[in-house]
């Protein structure tokens, strides 16, 4: 059977199998391999991407319930040239160290921040509890987020004035 | 050695998997597959069970598409909740919020960001875990299930719904269509509280639900419910009585912990020992009388 739906601001079609899960479509399919799989069964975050606004873990939506959706990936939020303010934060904090699970953050992150565009430490906890990091101990993560709260919020106001 | 790929192969051919948008054809393949087909709706549950077996699936009912089981609709003295709403919608919902607030509170500790978005009320109450977060809620403000097949509909309570661990009543015609739950006028308190190992994303050791409407100081009802503690999430029905037609100062609340923990079967399993979980369950009951009596009195 084949799908469309919009990945990064771009409509792809793709012929998947009742059983092809998100996650396969997004790295095998379209070679967006920046999404993880770390568990496969939603509980470590690794895979995690922003379907239709909301966060999910890409291994348990079936590609069928993705047709006519659209999917923010890690590849869509920034480049290498053009770091988003997360992905900027992430790095001047030393957020990350063996970086597989930093995809799912970033974009747990950007959910968070763009639902609440200050939030707290326990906020930002909440926010990122989906998401497991086996290195870091959470602590730059969050001090990133807090940098990104602050970039974010400056970026706005210029582009407002 | 090679391993058998019993998969089949991809192209145009799949018929195997349904996505009707309307609860009548839906219901028109359930009835024809009956327990040939798997029921899909989050898949926050089914994809974990059958992790690197989809493919032995033959056939899936996927009802996400179905807009009329998304609803949360005000009734006259009822709350009617699709059967498709997500943990996060429970969470967002104000009307829920006002009138079952412990329903909004065990949603909010279901998995995490990403489960609560994508996982339903029905899928937890279908799934019928012993664990199902949003069970005891359901059972202690006595919610009613809406159940229909091609031919027929009947309505039963959450309390006679459960039958076994991920067991329960639905025949394999039926679908669950909607959750309904009374509304009550009189002063209403609830408690919440899960136990479980870490804060996100996991299964919960125990959880207790306790409600309690108030008339003139007396207790006109009450809705007692516990999960992780049976083989079904129960309702403490003799408890419950126990309780009614006094005030909070006649109880005494560590004699009710103690049949709490009396009236439940935990078993010994990796989240917790049947002793761990008896006398915890006895602690949050008292929690549970004590948080609502401070209410009462700041309130």
């Amino acid at each position: 059977m084949k799908i469309s739906l919009t990945v990064n601001g771009q409509l792809r079609e793709v012929e998947i199998t009742p059983y092809t899960r998100l996650l396969d479509l997004l790295r095998e399919d379209l070679g967006l391999t920046g999404t993880k799989e770390g568990c496969g069964k939603g509980e470590c975050g690794a895979c995690t991407v922003i379907m239709d606004g909301e966060l999910v873990a890409s291994c348990l939506v079936p590609a069928p319930q993705a047709d006519g959706s659209e999917v923010l990936t890690i590849e869509g939020l920034g480049s290498r040239d053009n770091l988003h303010p997360i992905q900027e934060s992430f790095v001047e904090t030393g957020a990350v160290q063996c970086g597989f699970c930093i995809p799912g953050m970033i974009l747990a992150s950007k959910k968070l921040l763009d639902e609440n565009p200050h939030p707290a430490e326990e906020e930002i906890r909440l926010g990122l509890s989906g998401n497991i990091c086996r290195c870091t101990g959470y602590a730059k993560i969050i001090d990133a987020v807090m940098m990104a709260a602050e970039k974010m919020d400056g970026r706005e106001s210029d582009q407002d004035g | 050695m090679k391993q058998e790929n019993n998969q089949p192969i991809s192209g145009t051919d799949f018929k195997n998997y349904f996505q009707p948008s309307s609860l009548k054809e839906a219901l028109e393949i359930r009835d024809k597959y009956r327990s040939e087909v798997k029921l899909v709706a989050g898949a926050t549950d089914i994809f974990v069970q059958y992790n690197e077996k989809l493919h032995e699936v033959e056939n899936w009912l996927d009802i996400s598409r179905i807009e009329d089981l998304k609803k949360i609709e005000k009734k006259e003295k009822s709350i009617f909740i699709g059967p498709l709403v997500t943990h996060l919608e429970i969470i967002k919902s104000d009307l829920i919020n006002k009138h079952f607030s412990a329903l909004s509170a065990a949603a909010l500790e279901v998995g995490s960001p990403q489960i609560r978005s994508r996982g339903t009320i029905g899928g937890n109450i279908c799934t019928s875990s012993p664990a199902g977060d949003l069970l005891p809620p359901l059972l202690a403000y006595e919610a009613k299930f809406h159940l229909s097949s091609r031919k027929k509909s009947r309505i039963v309570e959450s309390d006679e719904f459960f039958t076994g661990p991920k067991k329960n009543i639905l025949k394999d015609s039926e679908l669950l269509t909607g959750i309904e739950i009374p509304i009550s006028d009189a002063e209403v308190y609830s408690f919440w509280k899960k136990i479980g190992r870490r804060k996100a994303l996991v299964i919960s050791t125990l959880t207790l639900n306790l409600v309690l409407e108030f008339e003139n100081d007396l207790i006109k009802r009450a809705g007692l419910a516990v999960g992780s503690a049976a083989p079904v999430p129960v309702r403490l029905k003799k408890i419950e009585e126990k309780m009614l037609g006094k005030k909070l100062s006649q109880l005494d609340y560590k004699k009710i912990a103690e049949e709490v923990k009396n009236r439940i079967s935990p078993i010994d399993d990796l989240r917790g020992t049947k002793e761990y979980r008896e006398d915890v369950a006895a602690d949050i009951m008292v929690n549970a009388l004590e948080k609502i009596e401070k209410e009462r009195v700041s309130g």
